[in-house]
C-alpha cells in the first residue's frame, strides 16, 4: 500500500511527459479491461442459464444509460490499450525508433481518437 | 559496464537463451498482436455493426448455431483464453510492482489466478453448451 502511494506520488512529481503518461494509461486501461472482462464472462454464463436471466443482464449491464456511458470508457480503454500495445511492440523490436517516441505517442493518440469518435457517437446516440 | 546516455540504444540487439520472464515478455507481445486484430474486430463489430441493443438471447443463439456457429464459438473461445491469459499476467505485473510483501504478493497472485481460472471455466461452459444450454441440461437432469 505504501508502495502504491509512493508510486502515485512519484507519478505526479516525475515529469516524464508522453512516455510516462502512455505507461500510466496502459496500466489503468489494462486493469479496467480485466474488470470488464470478469463481468463480461459472468454475463455470458448467465445467458447459458436461460433467456430470462440474460434479458435482465442485457437491460441492466449493457443497454441502460449508465452502461452506455461506461461503454465509451470501455471503447477508449480497449482502443488505447490496443494502439499503445502496438507502439510498445514497435519500439521493442525497432529500438532506434525510441528517438521519435514523442511523435509516435502523438500519432498513436490521433489514431485512437479517429476510431473512438465515431464509435462513441454511435454508442451515445441512443441516450440523448 | 556503466553507460549513461540520453540516446536510445543503437547497437545490434543480442538475444541470449530466453528465461521464464523472457518467454512471458514474448507471450505478451504475441497475444497482444493477435488481439489487436481479434479484440478490436470484436469490439467494433459488436458495437458499431451489430449494435449492443441487438445482442439479445436469440441473436447470440443464431450466431452460435450451424456451421458458421462453430467458427464463432472458436473465435469467442480464442477471445476468452487469450484475453484472460494476457489479462491475468498483466494483473500479476501490477501486483509485483506494488506489493513487495512476499506472503501478500503470493496470496493476491493466487487469488487472481484462482478467480481467473474459475471464470475461464464459466466461459468455456457457456461456449460449449450455448445460450440456454446450462438451463436445458438442468431441466433434462431433473426429468
Amino acid at each position: 500500500m505504501a508502495a502504491l502511494v509512493a508510486s502515485i506520488y512519484r507519478g505526479i512529481s516525475y515529469r516524464g511527459a508522453e512516455g510516462q503518461w502512455a505507461w500510466i494509461l496502459h496500466r489503468a486501461s489494462g486493469l479496467g479491461i480485466v474488470l470488464f472482462l470478469y463481468m463480461h464472462i459472468v454475463s455470458i454464463f448467465i445467458a447459458a442459464i436461460g433467456p430470462g436471466p440474460y434479458a435482465w443482464v442485457h437491460a441492466t449491464l449493457y443497454t441502460s444509460p449508465p452502461a452506455k456511458v461506461l461503454e465509451v470508457f470501455l471503447l477508449f480503454g480497449v482502443l488505447y490499450h490496443a494502439f499503445n500495445g502496438m507502439r510498445i511492440i514497435i519500439i521493442d523490436f525497432f529500438p532506434a525508433l525510441g528517438r521519435y517516441q514523442r511523435t509516435i505517442v502523438r500519432i498513436e493518440l490521433a489514431l485512437v481518437v479517429i476510431v473512438l469518435v465515431p464509435a462513441a457517437i454511435i454508442t451515445l446516440r441512443g441516450i440523448f | 559496464m556503466a553507460t549513461s546516455s540520453s540516446r536510445p540504444y543503437q547497437g545490434k540487439l543480442r538475444y541470449g537463451a530466453p528465461n521464464h520472464e523472457g518467454r512471458i515478455w514474448l507471450f505478451m507481445r504475441l497475444t497482444g498482436l493477435v488481439m489487436f486484430i481479434t479484440v478490436v474486430f470484436h469490439l467494433l463489430y459488436m458495437h458499431m455493426a451489430v449494435g449492443v441493443e441487438n445482442i439479445t438471447f436469440d441473436n447470440i443463439d443464431a450466431r452460435w448455431s450451424g456451421p458458421a456457429g462453430v467458427f464463432w464459438r472458436l473465435f469467442d473461445a480464442s477471445l476468452l483464453f487469450i484475453g484472460m491469459a494476457h489479462g491475468m499476467n498483466g494483473v500479476r505485473f501490477s501486483i509485483n510492482d506494488y506489493v513487495h510483501n512476499k506472503i501478500l504478493n503470493f496470496l493476491l497472485t493466487a487469488a487472481v489466478y484462482g478467480l481467473g481460472l474459475f471464470l475461464i471455466l464459466l466461459g468455456t461452459v457457456a461456449i460449449v453448451l450455448g445460450v440456454g444450454g446450462l438451463g436445458n441440461l438442468f431441466q433434462r437432469l431433473m426429468g
